[in-house]
């Protein structure tokens, strides 16, 4: 067994003794060996450091670049309603309605009562709902419509309130919308009645429009280029909406109207209006003074021209301009009808020339966030002569100039943007029967956010 | 009269001079910043101050004449302003400032938004479909507003772009080392517990690096129960917070409610240019922003 080891020592032994005669040479060949070796690393160490140095480099690249990202516009999904869907918004309410006098004995003394002009119905009903869509139509247009629904003596009618296009941006303060749209002829008018402050409408605005005026035309505006805001503008209709009647191939009825305002320190802020509105009713037909009473079968009919004026005042505070703590609003308006022409029924016909005339005041204070509440005054006359008296009482016109009156007072509670609850209390002197009406109404809205108009 | 003629002549001929970009800005925060980048060859006018609360704003009249005459709208977007610009924009009949236009800025186009809703319903409360609209409150994303609105002046007043752009280099300057001194002070701030009347603030916790630890509006823009404050005064008790902030325009009662009630510090930021005395431009807004935070760390 040992014999192999010997053999092993002594190759070993060997070897190195064959190496050893060249000693000194290999010794230079190795530290030769041994600095090309360090310059080999030293280059590779600088190739690492350029290495390292161009992959910070990279590194602060891809940051600046991700700080230039930044900087650029962040893509995102449309922030419209709905992208490309129209902005949807539904509007419900109802509410419970209690009268000291009989609902269907209700008169306004002077006025003929159309349309919904009368009282809602006593105890629970529902009002009006309402579902609007509006959206650009292109980069021309905006439209928007609005259908209501509601009950009336135990069918469910569907009412276009609105539908127009407008112009978005013509340019210089112009503006057209054609359709059908409420006629700017007051400051309320414009405004749907869920947004109006009070649960009724202002005696004046039953008495006239059957609570609200709408146009099918077309309207114009113009803005001044001025710092104080001021607008002007009219419309031309088909003169079918009452108090205008009848078949017109032309222009039934139009209205030119006037609208400045603007701000009092930041604290305060104010518009005025006015308005001029003419028709030439053909067989305008009077209900009486009674809702959808009178004469069905022979009805007084008036022709003529008939022409109104409107004055609106709104004034608007609030503590450092901040809406959302506190407010307070001030409204008054006041119309002016005045019509000439003849009324007739199927035996008779008269000569008439008739004054209506009245309007309302109203303070609405928001005295926290989320209550409000508001005094409101009524005060209406007339003046209605006709050759033949007999037809004003056919027509269930009281011409004796009572001046109808009301007062009301309501509170709310605003829980949020979207709803609201309201009550209400009128002390109602529409004709000589002095009444007593309790309204409490909630009012909703769903979907699209609505708008914060003046 | 000739006289006269001549002199009316002479101010007509010298109202070109005026020929400046007409700036309406929603906000005083971007009439601030509009300032700082257009300089005197710019207008600007804010239709909402530092103490209003800029989503209940009416359309006012005042609003629709200074919208006619305006060629560019800054704004935040992001549904802040979703009650009353969309009727400007219609009533306005300025072509310049509808929806894509070039006068139609909105910031929060510029930044990525924080607290994007991952469910949309009106039972959480002032919900915004498209994120945290209060991105001024940190003045990382204000840069990047700056340098967007720097070159949308630059593209809609393009006789004065080396006016612009000089502006521009000159506030990213200033504003970079401004934001590194803010950060510099603000050092101590860093995870300090608060609480926050409402959500306006994601982007300035985030930069400063807060810990919020509770919100006293358990629904956004609805005002608190008692029961929601009770919760949060209970959470306090295992996780105390250094100081309840909320913004100048706001009511400060819930925020009174729990300084009453506890030993917590209450700090009312101004919340925008012109939320107090000291924040008159967007310097002094943060400078005044940390001293008060500072001050209640203490």
């Amino acid at each position: 067994m040992t014999y192999p080891k010997t053999r092993f020592a002594l190759l070993m032994s060997a070897a190195l003794l064959a190496t050893t005669p060249g000693f000194a040479d290999d010794l230079s060949d190795l530290k030769a060996e041994f600095s090309q070796m360090r310059l080999d690393y030293e280059r590779r160490i600088t190739q690492l450091e350029q290495r390292l140095i161009q992959a910070e480099t990279n590194s602060q690249q891809s940051k600046t670049d991700i700080a230039k990202v930044n900087t650029q516009p962040v893509t995102q999904a449309s922030k419209n309603n709905n992208s490309f869907n129209p902005a949807i918004s539904m509007v419900l309410n109802g509410q419970f309605s209690d009268y000291a006098e009989p609902a269907d004995g209700y008169e306004l003394s002077g006025f003929s009562l159309q349309g919904e002009g009368g009282l809602a119905r006593e105890g629970f009903s529902l009002g009006e709902s309402e579902i609007t869509m509006s959206a650009s139509i292109d980069q021309l247009l905006f439209g928007q419509a609005t259908v209501a629904l509601h009950d009336h003596e135990g069918e469910t009618e569907v009412e276009i309130e609105e539908a127009f296009i407008e112009t978005l941006g013509l340019g210089n303060g112009m503006t057209v919308r054609a359709g059908r749209f409420y006629s700017p002829i007051g400051y309320l008018n414009e405004k749907h009645i869920h947004a109006w402050n009070f649960a009724d409408a202002p005696l004046i605005y039953r008495g006239l429009f059957g609570n609200q005026l709408s146009t099918d035309g077309v309207k114009l505006s113009y803005l001044l280029p001025t710092d104080l805001y001021a607008e002007v503008g009219g419309t031309v209709g088909n003169g079918a909406q009452h108090p205008g009647s009848g078949e017109h191939n032309g222009i039934g009825d139009w209205l030119v109207y006037a609208k400045t305002g603007g701000d009092i320190g930041t604290n305060h802020s104010w518009q005025v209006g006015v308005s001029h509105w003419q028709a030439e009713p053909e067989d305008r037909a009077y209900s009486g003074g009674h809702d959808h009473g009178g004469d069905g079968d022979d009805p007084v009919l008036f022709n003529g021209e008939t022409d109104i004026s409107n004055l609106s005042l709104v004034y608007k505070w609030a503590p450092n301009g901040n809406f959302r703590q506190q407010n307070l609003t001030l409204l008054g308006e006041y119309f002016y009808l005045d019509e000439q022409g003849q009324l007739n029924n199927s035996t008779e016909l008269a000569s008439y020339n008739g004054q209506q005339y009245g309007g309302f005041v109203e303070g609405i204070y928001q005295f926290v966030p989320n209550w409000r509440t508001g005094l409101r005054y009524d005060w209406l006359g007339s003046d209605l002569r006709a050759s033949d008296n007999e037809l004003l009482s056919d027509a269930d016109l009281d011409f004796s100039g009572f001046h109808p009156q009301r007062y009301s007072l309501m509170l709310e509670w605003i829980p949020s943007e979207f709803s609201r609850l309201r009550a209400q209390i009128n002390h109602d002197k529409s004709s000589h029967n002095n009444d007593t009406q309790l309204f409490l109404q909630y009012t909703v809205s769903i979907g699209a956010h609505g708008a914060h108009s003046f | 009269m000739k006289k006269i003629i001549l002199s009316l002549l002479l101010i007509m001929a010298n109202s070109p001079v005026m020929a400046e970009l007409n700036i309406f800005a929603c906000e005083p925060e971007w009439a601030a910043l509009s300032h700082e980048l257009g300089g005197d060859k710019v207008t600007v006018f804010s239709a909402t101050t530092g103490l209003q609360d800029p989503h209940y704003i009416q359309a006012r009249p005042s609003l629709i004449a200074k919208a006619r005459r305006t060629q560019l709208l800054v704004c935040t977007g992001a549904e802040l302003e979703s009650g009353w610009l969309p009727l400007l924009q219609r009533k306005a009949g300025n072509a310049a400032i509808q929806i894509g236009a070039s006068g139609y800025f909105m910031a929060s186009d510029y930044v990525a938004l924080l607290d994007i809703p991952s469910s949309l319903d009106r039972s959480q409360g002032d919900v915004h479909a498209a994120g945290n609209p209060h991105i001024h409150t940190s003045p990382v994303t204000i840069l990047q507003i700056a340098k967007a609105l720097s070159q949308r002046m630059q593209k809609l007043d393009s006789n004065n772009t080396a006016y612009y752009q000089q502006r521009w280099h000159d506030f990213n300057q200033r504003w970079q080392a401004a934001t590194e001194r803010w950060q510099r002070q603000a050092a101590p701030l860093k995870d300090i517990a608060i609480i926050v009347q409402h959500n306006s603030w994601p982007y300035l916790l985030n930069w400063l690096e807060l810990n919020k630890v509770a919100v006293l509006e358990r629904k956004a823009g609805v005002q608190p129960t008692i029961d929601d404050l009770n919760n949060v005064l209970n959470q306090l008790k295992i996780t105390p917070a250094k100081m309840v902030i909320h913004a100048a325009y706001q009511s400060p009662r819930a925020t009174d409610w729990l300084v009453d009630k506890t030993d917590i510090n209450k700090v009312t930021l101004p919340f925008t240019v012109g939320g107090n005395e000291q924040s008159k431009d967007l310097f002094s807004l943060f400078d005044d922003t940390i001293k008060r935070l500072l001050e209640a760390s203490q």
